[in-house]
């Protein structure tokens, strides 16, 4: 074991690894600082990066960025009052409070110093994790496996904020459209239409940034300009530097909690701050200056942020059950290179997993420093409103997703699962149960196949690990049933610790969620997925009985859940609050959005992508966004050069239109 | 110096209100009022006011006031600690209903985590 992870170190001396590691780490600060795009954002921008590198490579890129992005994304929650992430939001209680009295840098190298110490606490978790987890693995065999990914996408859905019901749908959506493509079974076409294009299945790229990335853009291109003011950068990083050090056992309880919320499918990074500072109050003894500027409430968030990401690849590595968004696109990433998680990642590919460790942990290090260093500059591109960096990460994300197969339906894909993903997050329906499903659709099915292939009868049901995981997935919904018969008598104003209310956040959700919740746009919801369930199970009527059985299963199950949705809805009927002039807007801009995001693809296959930018953005930062002419000018200058050079730089391809 | 009362739209933090309220009176102390419900929309002191009826009336006479008191904090029992110990109260009171031992195994209580973790005397009233 040591050996592994010594030889794993000493690949980092390679200038090309610690290059990947370092260019990582800078992208993955960038991307913490803008609103939104969190760790979700980051590994989908940079994982078409990835496609034609040495995986080693491309862990350490996607690892470095990862390992970061919770370290910058508090310098907008100190320093703006406006976090960067929706995990963040929990910082700024304490952090913009302390900022607001002339205390910025004592808050922000509190902040970074703690996020450092969570991310190898984090590291230091999933090493711990490896012998203690390996002789299981080892035990496991396609039964284990194929609980083990009904159980995450069950575990996403239920843990996941909000209605369970919704929850649960959406796992089951995903799981469906993970499905579209060649069956893994009987290598026939499923619900393809004859499309060849759809025959190789879904760029996770594309669902990943439709769903997250696109949605993120269509809700935030609204807000104009940042209202607040920044907080100037007053006291000094020492009396901060010192302070931690005082609070060092808050960093490790806080580092636990983070860990543990990372290892349960479903529950982020949002979830795990809110844990940490409940735990932080519950355990001070005097409570008066909590969210009035206390260390404390600083410390212990700030390191579950960063733990979170650790934690959430112990379950991905060691069991391929994603405990994240961003850990489900690593996962998905790392099936790409032919790696299976759990059993061949612990005999074959230690050394890797063993990479990804140090990096994380040198990442989270040299993150930190960064940030104290660059701090000053970066806290300028907080300032920059959302509308006017919206084309630019648009003209990014597209880009990014043309480059898995080089074909422009992925991104006729991507903007329809942009909006799919909106009307979800409009209506508070969690979207990572969504992605998880997406991804574990293909090895569920496997291993299911292979399960009943090789065992007679369910004669597989009672291997003993195969027992608890059904306790497991049993579990969740007796305490779902336990909670709603308390709803039933109304016992909800004694709620205890109000734990549980706190795990009903998921990762990267910002305030605007549920804007359309009980509205006629929720009760579409359910009844799209009446349809679609619907027509899942008509369509696989016509499989073969191999490829039919998982979609089959899928669909009823969904079909089932989705009308007990629409019962939930019809009932809240009654309850629907009139749409106020707010949420007309919200819906408008977002629409509007999506229309433009259609008319720029247009333009593309049209005239070609660079010929596209530069006519698409400057006129949105002009009509849309309002931006000032110079601002534009350079704007588009600088990003058309930078379309220009990036092909000859690295291996990308810019989509060509009928013109050229 | 004042007392804090833990509200809600229950039996439980009715009675605690109305309490409360009296044993403001008594001492001549201010009155604050906490939500102990974070998750609905708490009473505004209007409603608070009229709640308390004849005793808030004759707390104006005493020149003693009724307050709401807000706390960043979600949970509630740490909210009311906190705001007991951000106006330095003399006592916190609070409702207590009748709860199952099951009960209170799966859901932990707030009047529980107020009784142990509070700086000042907690009267707890039975409804």
């Amino acid at each position: 074991m040591f050996d592994s992870a010594l030889s794993a170190l000493g690949s980092l001396a390679q200038p090309s690894l610690l290059l990947m590691l370092l260019i990582g780490v800078a992208a993955g600060l960038v991307m913490g600082l803008i609103p939104g795009l969190g760790g979700t954002g980051a590994v989908a921008i940079l994982l078409p990066v990835t496609f034609g590198m040495e995986p080693e490579q491309a862990f350490a890129l996607l690892i470095g960025a990862l390992a970061v992005v919770h370290t910058s994304d508090t310098v907008s929650a100190v320093l703006l009052g406006a976090p960067g992430s929706a995990s963040a939001s929990v910082t700024m209680l304490d952090g913009y409070a302390m900022a607001r009295k002339g205390q910025a840098k004592r808050a922000l190298s509190l902040a970074f110093l703690s996020s450092m110490a969570g991310g190898i606490i984090g590291a230091l978790g999933l090493t711990l994790a490896i012998p203690l987890a390996r002789p299981l693995v080892l035990s496991f065999a396609s039964p284990e496996l194929f609980m083990l990914t009904v159980l995450g996408v069950s575990l996403a859905a239920v843990l996941s904020r909000g209605n369970v019901v919704k929850g649960v749908l959406c796992g089951l959506l995903g799981l469906l459209l993970g499905m579209v493509g060649t069956s893994p079974t009987t290598a026939e076409e499923r619900f393809t239409g004859g499309s060849l294009f759809l025959g190789d299945g879904l760029s996770l790229v594309a669902v990943a940034l439709g769903i997250f990335g696109l949605a993120e853009i269509a809700t935030r291109v609204g807000q104009r300009r940042t209202s607040r003011d920044l907080v100037t950068l007053g006291g000094g990083w020492g009396a901060g530097i010192r302070e931690w050090l005082t609070h060092w056992s808050q960093v490790i309880r806080g580092s636990l909690i983070g860990i543990w919320a990372g290892v349960l499918p479903g529950v982020g990074a949002t979830a795990g701050t809110w844990l940490a500072y409940g735990q932080a109050v519950a355990t001070a003894k005097d409570k008066r200056k909590f969210g009035k500027g206390d260390p404390r409430g600083i410390v212990g968030p700030e390191s579950a942020n960063n733990s979170v990401e650790a934690g959430d690849l112990i379950p991905t590595l060691l069991f391929g059950i994603p405990g994240g968004v961003p850990s489900a696109m690593l996962l998905g990433m790392l099936l790409t290179y032919g790696i299976q998680p759990g059993p061949s990642i612990v005999t074959e590919h230690l050394n890797l997993m063993y990479l990804i460790i140090w990096c994380f942990a040198i990442a989270s290090v040299v993150g930190a420093f960064l940030c104290f260093l660059g701090t000053p500059t970066l806290a300028k591109l907080t300032k920059v409103p959302f509308a006017v960096l919206g084309p630019g990460l648009l003209v990014i994300m597209l880009l990014g997703a043309f480059q898995g197969e080089a074909q422009i339906g992925d991104l006729w894909v991507m903007i329809l699962l942009g909006v799919i993903g909106w009307v979800l997050k409009a209506t508070d329906s969690p979207r990572a149960p969504f992605l998880i499903g997406f991804v574990l659709a293909i090895p569920m099915e496997r291993y299911y196949y292979l399960t009943d292939s090789l065992n007679d009868g369910l004669g597989w049901m009672a291997r003993p690990w195969v027992i608890v995981f059904l306790a497991v997935l049993v579990g969740p919904a007796i305490w779902a049933l336990v909670k709603w018969v308390r709803t039933r008598r109304d016992l909800a104003a004694d709620d205890g610790h109000g734990a549980a209310a706190q795990l009903m956040h998921s990762d990267d959700e910002a305030e605007t969620d549920g804007l359309l919740k009980n509205s006629p746009w929720s009760l579409s919801v359910a009844v799209g997925a009446v349809v679609v369930f619907g027509g899942a199970l008509w369509a696989s009527s016509g499989f073969s009985p191999e490829a039919a059985l998982l979609p089959r299963l899928v669909s009823v199950v969904g079909l089932v859940v989705g009308l007990v949705l629409l019962g939930q809805e019809l009932r809240h009927r009654r309850t629907w609050t009139r749409q106020g002039r707010a949420e007309t807007l919200t819906v408008t801009t977002a629409l509007r959005t999506f229309a433009i995001m259609v008319g720029f693809l247009a333009l593309v296959m049209v005239v070609g992508y660079l010929a596209a930018v530069l006519v698409f953005v400057p006129a949105y930062l002009l009509f849309i966004a309002r931006a000032r002419a110079k601002t534009t000018v350079i704007y588009t200058l600088v990003l058309g050069a930078a379309l220009l050079a990036l092909p000859s730089l690295i291996p990308v391809d810019l989509p060509t239109g009928l013109l050229g | 110096m004042t007392v804090v009362a833990v509200h809600s739209a229950t039996e439980p933090g009715r009675a605690a209100l109305a309490h409360a309220g009296r044993e403001a009176l008594r001492t001549g102390d201010h009155l604050v009022v906490v939500d102990g419900d974070p998750r609905r929309r708490a009473a505004g002191v209007e409603e608070i006011v009229d709640e308390l009826g004849e005793t808030a009336r004759r707390m104006e006479e005493a020149g003693l006031t009724v307050s709401l008191g807000h706390s960043p904090l979600t949970d509630a029992s740490d909210a009311v600690v906190q705001i007991a110990q951000q106006h330095d109260a003399r006592l916190i009171v609070l409702g207590l209903r009748h709860r199952s031992p099951v009960g209170k195994l799966i859901l932990g209580s707030t009047a529980q985590r107020i009784l142990l973790e509070a700086t000042c005397p907690v009267l707890a009233v039975k409804a």
